[in-house]
């Protein structure tokens, strides 16, 4: 019994989900690769944790990274 | 649907779905899109806006107007009472720790990019909670 036409839209919208966005060029794709996994990781947590120590609303006196 | 952090949403706009991930659909808190927001505008991120610059247009637009098929914005109307509840159930919290903790109460788990953007306030209620965190380790 063959693949049903369900199944076949599920498969091609889970293919596109985890192709990621198709309009980001291959230097924008490293360069969030680099900012996610690779050498930039800290400046990324100290970005984020800037704009939740600058807004109590977000932050509420703590940071995402309360070590 | 998996609720994720700005990492796990960088991730996969770029295309690099965590191999321990399940494949479900993926809800980004709007407080953390506000963050991510935030650093990409130069608002407060600091040196993460020079970093960034290299982005094209359509780059910028990945994380500005996220691809609907790859994550979503979550609506924050409907998790605002619990978020509110939370906060002041666990003291402390802003509106980041408390919306995606109401979050995750709505959605079952909690997917993080790095163990620092969990948060100790937020691991301990997410326990207490019986919501599942998970780390990508991938």
């Amino acid at each position: 019994m063959g693949v049903s036409v369900g199944e076949e839209l599920l498969e091609e919208r889970r293919r596109r989900r985890r192709a990621g966005d198709p309009r980001l060029s291959d230097a924008d794709r490293e360069l969030l690769r680099r900012l996610t996994t690779g050498d930039l990781v800290d400046e990324f947590q100290a970005a984020l944790d800037a704009v939740s120590a600058a807004d109590p609303l977000i932050g509420g006196g703590e940071t995402g990274n309360d070590e | 649907m998996i609720v994720i952090d700005e990492y796990i949403a960088a991730r996969v706009v770029g295309g690099n779905w965590p191999a321990e991930m399940p494949d479900d659909e993926l809800g980004l808190p709007a407080s953390r899109h506000w963050r991510l927001l935030q650093a990409l505008h130069g608002g407060r991120g600091g040196q993460l806006t020079q970093i960034l610059s290299p982005l094209s247009p359509a780059g910028r637009d990945g994380i500005r107007h996220p691809h609907p098929e790859v994550l979503q914005v979550l609506d924050p109307r409907p998790l605002l009472d619990e978020a509110a509840i939370l906060a002041a159930r666990f003291g402390g919290t802003g509106l980041l720790t408390a919306e995606t903790l109401a979050a995750g109460l709505a959605h079952g788990e909690l997917w993080f990019g790095i163990p620092a953007n969990v948060g100790r306030l937020l691991e301990r209620a997410a326990s207490e909670l019986g919501v599942a965190v998970h780390v990508a380790t991938t």
